[in-house]
């Protein structure tokens, strides 16, 4: 049976928990989950890349302590199951409440929208082939040749405890809460076969998909240091890009990934308080963008194209080691990702008492050295790299969308 | 090191909205606290021109105001001298001011907006003798200028018996030599830095370099001692070092410096205090970051002291509560000094590290107040 979030809250009042049930329909929103606030759950790709970006992440990466592939298949199946109705604003499938066992949800989203939910998962490269060369489960030989551990990086200084991962999941919504509440519920589920290893909040989106075009209803997201952040990223209607970009094809190797892409992850610490002290001009420099406006150094609007070969009485407008030039399809061979990154605060920093804040970046493209390639030159060069570091990474193999209700998250990987 | 911060600082500077910073990389001199009172003149951009108003003003400092009614077609005004643009105001679009100060000796000048009906118009400065610059910010840069020299030539020496030990093998001697060689670099790194590549040549970490096999530096050597406890092929980055370091020197003896860099290379220097210092990243293998610490202090403790009598001039609260801060921190370093050192930093507890990131982090706030006053 199947509980919407509505009736699981009436569900659990007529189970006798009348006080509780009511106090919690108090404070419920009163308006219905409109249909616009559902993010279609099966496609051809998965969903929570080309979508809109919505304001809140909650993303953590598991461990498979369980030697069998069958309990993996299995984990897979029911995660997909409950991701899929809970995407739909319905509670996790599972028995009618019962006052003997606790609920199969775990209830803090019950009367909470959908709120554009989307969870979407995705497998490292330790899954294929364990830590001491191992087969864990029979994936190896199905491992795209180009899904390799990242290199080590200019620019890192990385924690293993905030690192790598078996299996992600990221689940993004307009409400802090329901994707908290995804993640954690798939964490419950995963139990026995799955551990968590480390996770991340992230309370506010600095990248949009919506370009100008579209445009995104607040303006383009700023980051924690009060820059606009992807004013040129790939517009998630864009099929023609992200079919160069972001979607692996079907010939680029392994055909179980086709139609799936590659995420990079990765914490950056932003050194916040001297970002603070650094004078606007110099900020802007290091961006090449204007603070206030957004625009690059060489117009007037957020949207006008940066002229990198403009110089002025010194050189050139758009300084040589400004992020944005470095990071620019134009002087990278025309390489682009996705970008979906959030900012994070995880509190202070115990040893500073500085604040521990930065970005969490998600990015998504078709080969992980697309990230490496942007990455080499960026933690060499890049102006940024005074006040930022990138202390934690993941990358992650992301399967094709699901067709159906009879379909599940990598059937094609383990069939 | 900042990683790979190449601060190019002239050729930033002239990008920047800020035309006080622009001017700042002028050739002439900067107008600053104290001396003969500044003349205001305003600049109104149109599709038309950008005639100043007044059109001539007395020798002296120089604030010009620029303002755009309605033009889309001109948005920037310039002002030449000698063929150079001395100072100017960028991307004024509609509706936008700006502002830039200059100190102008007696001579014709012209003001250049481009795209204009009429894009020059002459600006001339009359009077008597030169508008040289406050005596105390003149004496302050050159006394920058003396002090990263002697630094530098100190860096030298010191760094030439490190570099000796490690090519004649001793493990000891080289790790009794480090520490003391790296305090005159650390006190004047931004100026390192703003030679390009020889920041990441003479001090880069090993997060900062793309191929590891490249990597060269105080660090390189630092791992070896410490870390691998071998100065095997160690005697070619020895020798590097040597031959970076003696640019380096080269450099800073032609190099010339405007009061805000040293205030700007001041907050620099507690940037590096705060990212990397405090949490022992800097001096991984060695723990020696505390005599790093000390010299980023140090480096910022002098830039500040030549600047303090202009500022006590324009802003005395903020001057007195700098060198309250410095007080503070140089302090709360001293309870840890040993021998002609420091302790080593493994041994300083979360909670006293702590306590000194507290102490900068209070002194690096105001800090970065004063370039805005001494331009």
């Amino acid at each position: 049976m199947e509980l919407s979030r509505r009736r699981l809250l009436q569900g659990i009042a007529g189970a006798g928990a009348a006080g509780a049930g009511l106090a919690l329909a108090g404070c419920a929103p009163s308006a219905a989950a409109a249909p616009t606030d559902v993010v279609d759950f099966h496609g051809p790709h998965q969903a929570g890349i080309a979508t809109a970006v919505q304001d809140r992440l909650a993303f953590m990466t598991f461990d498979v302590t369980s030697t069998s592939r069958a309990d993996v298949v299995e984990l897979l199946k029911s995660w997909t199951t409950a991701a899929e109705a809970m995407t739909r604003g319905a509670a996790v499938p599972g028995a009618p409440p019962d006052d003997q066992v606790p609920p199969a949800d775990t209830g803090e989203a019950a009367g909470l929208p959908a709120a554009r939910l989307t969870v979407t998962v995705g497998f490292g490269p330790s899954l294929f082939t364990g830590p001491d060369g191992s087969d864990r489960f029979g994936l190896a030989a199905r491992r795209p040749a180009a899904f390799v551990p990242l290199p080590a990086l200019p620019g890192e200084l990385l924690d293993p405890a905030r690192s790598g991962g078996d299996i992600a999941v990221q689940a993004c919504s307009d409400d802090p809460q329901v994707a908290f509440h995804a993640v954690r519920n798939l964490a419950r589920i995963g139990r026995g076969t799955v551990v968590a290893r480390w996770a991340e909040l992230g309370f506010g989106k600095t990248s949009s998909t919506q370009g100008s075009a579209d445009g995104d209803p607040g303006g383009t997201p700023r980051n924690l240091m009060g820059f606009k952040d992807g004013t040129r990223n790939i517009v998630g209607t864009d099929d023609a890009a992200l079919d160069q970009h972001v979607w692996v094809a079907d010939a680029d190797g392994q055909g179980w990934l086709g139609g799936g892409s590659y995420l990079v992850a990765r914490r950056i610490r932003m050194f916040v308080e001297p970002w603070d002290r650094d004078r606007l001009g110099d900020q802007e420099a290091v961006f090449g963008r204007f603070k206030d406006s957004g625009a690059p150094l060489t117009g007037k609007a957020e949207f006008d194209a940066p002229d990198y070969a403009a110089t002025g009485a010194d050189g050139p407008v758009i300084p040589a080691n400004a992020h944005i030039r470095l990071a620019s399809p134009e002087n990278n061979g025309g390489l682009r990702i996705l970008r979906r990154g959030y900012s994070y605060t995880d509190g202070i920093d115990a040893t500073t008492g500085t604040l521990d804040a930065g970005l969490f970046f998600l990015a998504y493209m078709r080969d992980p050295n697309q990230f490496v390639t942007l990455q080499r030159k960026l933690g060499t060069s890049d102006a940024l790299n005074e006040y930022i570091r990138h202390v934690g990474s993941g990358l992650f193999a992301v399967p094709p969308g699901t067709s159906g209700p009879d379909d599940w998250w990598g059937r094609a990987l383990f069939s | 090191m900042t990683p790979t911060r190449s601060r190019a600082a002239c050729a930033a500077a002239a990008v920047l909205s800020a035309g006080l910073l622009a001017a700042a990389c002028a050739s002439s001199p900067q107008p600053s606290a104290g001396g003969p009172p500044a003349t205001n003149v305003s600049i109104e951009i149109s599709d038309a021109g950008c005639g100043p108003n007044p059109a001539t003003v007395p020798t002296g400092p120089v604030n010009f105001a620029v303002t755009n009614p309605a033009s889309d077609k001109v948005t920037e005004a310039e002002v030449l001298g000698g063929g150079k643009i001395l100072g100017e105001k960028e991307n004024i679009t509609p509706g936008l001011d700006g502002a830039f100060s200059l100190r102008l000796d007696p001579g014709t000048y012209s003001v250049y907006c481009p795209g204009a009906a009429k894009d020059t118009w002459a600006f001339t400065v009359q009077g008597n003798g030169s508008a040289a610059a406050d005596t105390s910010l003149t004496a302050a840069t050159q006394a920058y200028h003396d002090y990263v020299v002697t630094e530098v030539g100190q860096l030298q020496t010191a760094a030439k018996t490190f570099t000796d030990a490690v090519r004649a093998g001793d493990i000891s001697a080289a790790e009794q030599a480090y520490a003391p060689a790296r305090v005159h670099y650390e006190s004047i790194e931004p100026v390192a830095e703003s030679f390009g590549d020889l920041d990441p040549a003479i001090d880069a970490r090993i997060d900062d370099v793309t191929d590891p096999t490249q990597w060269t530096g105080f660090h390189r050597i630092e791992k070896a001692l410490w870390a691998d406890h071998s100065l095997a092929g160690m005697a070619p980055v020895a020798d590097k070092l040597d031959a970076d370091i003696a640019t380096l020197k080269a450099k800073v003896a032609t190099n010339t410096y405007q009061p805000a860099e040293l205030a700007n290379g001041a907050s620099d220097l507690l940037t590096e205090v705060s990212t990397s210092k405090v949490t022992g990243e800097e001096d991984r293998y060695s723990h020696t970051d505390l005599w790093d610490f000390a010299a980023n202090i140090d480096g910022a403790r002098k830039a500040f002291e030549l600047l303090q009598p202009a500022l006590a001039a324009t802003d005395p609260d903020l001057a007195q509560q700098l060198e309250a801060r410095f007080t503070d921190v140089v302090n709360g370093l001293a309870k840890y000094r040993s021998g002609n050192g420091y302790e080593d930093y493994g041994a300083v507890t979360d909670t006293d590290r702590r306590s000194l990131a507290d102490s900068v982090n209070a002194l690096a706030e105001p800090l970065s107040q004063v370039a805005g006053k001494v331009v």
